[in-house]
């Protein structure tokens, strides 16, 4: 038998990645789509106006608005995807806790949305640098959201914000949900242990006593190096 | 004379509302719904000529959405309009007696003159019922 040229991880990151493409994918085509549709539809005002005389000018105006915003939309699921792409490339690197956060809102939204699951990310109050893998974080949410989507049957809400520990920074999907945890449904084990493998970092469910749900992955307090050269800055000083 | 009535299910609003527009500009009445719940309750009130169907749904997707429009009305003509059919999902909606299958970006005229197309099949069809309940009467009754 072959080995599988990918090592466990890697492959989870590949699945992952692919994913991600696909449904960034299917959100440009149907941006395209429905520029498509808007374009027929100037057509059609256009021909209409030159055959009944009229200018048809106020239409024409709405119906570029309609699709510059839908340049718009499509422009920032570029940007997400060229972000998601990117985010490989280092595999240790200080990087924002907002700024990955609000990526995986803007990656998660379709499968929520398929889900008919509300998802809210809930940006830090205080900017929140973390050293590591950037992509490793989104793949480990990522096992976090799946595990989440699924158990999301009747309250279908999920939370997700990053928070100041006592043990380091962490980050918390909460559902309003129950979730299995890792010893009552194997196959929630599965999930969240492989997608967690490369950050190192095996996520916890903790129940609140409000009966939230939070699958809470533990970053712990890895000293960024913006961090560490302010503190020999003020060291020499 | 009574318009071509269509119901759009798809659940990308400016996509609906696009589509929506142009069909009306072509002289048919357009029923939209949002989401494939949406599309049972408008069958179930309403009486259309044909449903276009998109497939990548949220809730009940689009065949799911398919097979419960046929078992509430199994004479309706549904089309399917979708950026990603694959060629499971494809078979699978033919099975369940989708009688078009478009790829998005489709030619409106050409969805229109399915529509039509449509519209001649159930006003065929429900002659055809009718024929079978008179003669069922004038076997019956000895007429």
């Amino acid at each position: 038998m072959r080995d599988d040229p990918l090592r466990g991880s890697d492959r989870e990151g590949v699945l992952f990645f692919g994913a991600m493409g696909a449904g960034l994918s299917h959100e440009l085509s149907n941006i395209f789509n429905i520029i498509n549709e808007l374009a027929g539809l100037q057509q059609d005002i256009v021909a209409a106006a030159a055959q009944s005389g009229t200018a048809g000018l106020a239409r024409v105006t709405d119906l570029a608005a309609r699709i510059k915003a839908q340049v718009d939309r499509g422009e920032a699921i570029n940007r997400s995807l060229h972000r998601l792409s990117h985010c490989i490339d280092d595999t240790e690197v200080d990087f924002d806790l907002g700024d990955a956060l609000a990526l995986f809102g803007t990656l998660a939204a379709r499968a929520a949305r398929l889900a008919e699951v509300d998802i809210d990310i809930r940006p830090p109050e205080t900017s929140l640098a973390h050293r590591g893998s950037s992509f490793d974080l989104l793949l480990a949410l990522h096992a976090c959201m799946r595990v989440a989507l699924a158990a999301a049957t009747s309250v279908r809400r999920i939370d997700v914000w990053a928070e100041e520990g006592p043990s380091g920074v962490r980050v918390i999907v909460g559902s309003g949900d129950p979730v299995a945890g890792t010893d009552g449904d194997p196959s929630n084990a599965a999930v969240l242990m492989s997608g967690s493998a490369a950050l190192g970092a095996a996520p916890r469910i903790e129940t609140t006593p409000e009966g939230e749900c939070h699958i809470v992955l533990d970053l712990g307090s890895r000293r960024t190096v913006a961090a560490e050269q302010a503190d020999e800055r003020k060291a020499e000083v | 004379m009574a318009m071509d009535r269509v119901l759009l299910v798809d659940d990308e609003v400016s996509f609906l509302e696009a589509l929506a527009e142009r069909l009306q500009i072509r002289g048919l009445e357009v029923v939209c719904a949002r989401s494939g719940r949406e599309a049972l309750s408008a069958v179930e009130e309403q009486t259309f000529d044909a449903v276009v169907l998109d497939l990548s749904m949220p809730g009940l997707d689009g065949v799911e959405t398919l097979r419960r429009l046929r078992e509430l009305r199994p004479e309706l003509q549904v089309m399917i309009l979708s950026g990603r059919a694959t060629v499971q999902t494809a078979v699978e909606a033919t099975r369940l007696g989708a009688t078009d299958i478009f790829e998005k970006p489709t030619d409106v005229d050409t969805l229109v003159e399915r529509i039509r197309a449509a519209r001649a099949a159930r006003l065929a069809h429900e002659q055809e019922v009718a024929q079978e309940s008179i003669d069922e009467i004038m076997r019956t009754k000895g007429w």
